[in-house]
């Protein structure tokens, strides 16, 4: 069964946390459109060590033959980065968003 | 009628994967390890830019992404780990792995002139520069100590940006 993008969100934190040694959180970054395949799924990482070079969002195709149903957008900070987003908003893509729920924490 | 993000980012995925085919026809003729190296920071700026032109929005992010050629470093490690998976059975890449592809990236970076570091690091893999001691480095008759193209790590990172280089390009 197609997994939601919720689910899909929360197994690709899951992989990147066992992976990248100094992730420390993974968010949400939100709104998220479920109705709309073609919207990715947009996660916010902190990750010590990272070059502190702002909001840089690389972007994925979906791999349906890896359980990635939807595209998905990863944006790295580092965490001095996230101190100063922790007001909730982080801009791109000319919009602000919303810093939504902790997937995962280190 | 302006080209799309996904225009863009299939136009530098296609030409990366080109960059990978010229890098091995210099390895086969025994080219210089500058031209080897010169054609695979190419092919890896442009799978970095491929991914970061599909996430742009707006043609000012688009200017600066394809303006700039310090987008390697960054974006590589978190590509190379995306698409482990997909060319090792679904398996993760490991923590040792990951460690190795953030340093070959930094690396693979600086090889542009552009690239300095705070003009520490002139070393690169097309034009002289001066040494410490005042001497002319010539890429040509330099080793890039930092990169061994032959070990399997650099072998297996290539592959990965062949991959991701191919999900823009069909």
């Amino acid at each position: 069964m197609k997994k939601s993008k919720l689910e899909t969100a929360e197994s690709l934190a899951k992989g990147h946390f066992r992976v990248e040694p100094n992730l420390k959180h993974i968010h949400l970054i939100e709104p998220m459109d479920d109705q709309d395949p073609n919207d990715p799924i947009r996660l916010l990482e902190v990750v010590e060590g990272t070059l502190a070079i702002g909001i840089q969002p690389i972007g994925f195709t979906a791999d349906p033959a890896r359980g990635i149903d939807y595209p998905s957008m990863i944006v790295e900070i580092s965490p001095d980065e996230y101190k100063s987003v922790r007001n909730g908003k982080v801009r791109f893509a000319d919009r602000d968003w919303t810093i939504g729920r902790e997937l995962l924490a280190g | 009628m302006a080209a799309t993000n996904q225009q863009w980012a299939r136009g530098y995925a296609h030409q990366a994967l080109s960059d990978l085919r010229a890098r091995e026809t210099l390895v086969n003729a025994r080219a210089e390890k500058c031209h080897r190296l010169h054609f695979l920071q190419m092919a890896a700026e442009k799978v970095c830019k491929a991914h970061l032109l599909a996430a742009a929005r707006g043609p000012d992010s688009v200017r600066e992404i394809r303006r700039s050629h310090a987008y390697i470093a960054g974006p590589l490690p978190q590509i190379a780990r995306h698409f482990y998976g997909k060319l090792n059975d679904n398996n993760e890449i490991s923590r040792w792995e990951i460690s190795e592809i953030k340093r070959l990236a930094r690396e693979i970076q600086l090889l542009a002139p552009a690239c300095k570091e705070g003009d520490v690091r002139e070393d690169n893999s097309e034009y002289p520069w001066e040494g410490a001691k005042g001497d002319i480095c010539i890429p040509c008759e330099y080793s890039f100590p930092n990169l061994d193209d032959g070990n399997r790590a650099i072998i297996r990172l290539i592959n990965l940006i062949r991959a991701a280089a191919a999900t823009f390009s069909q």
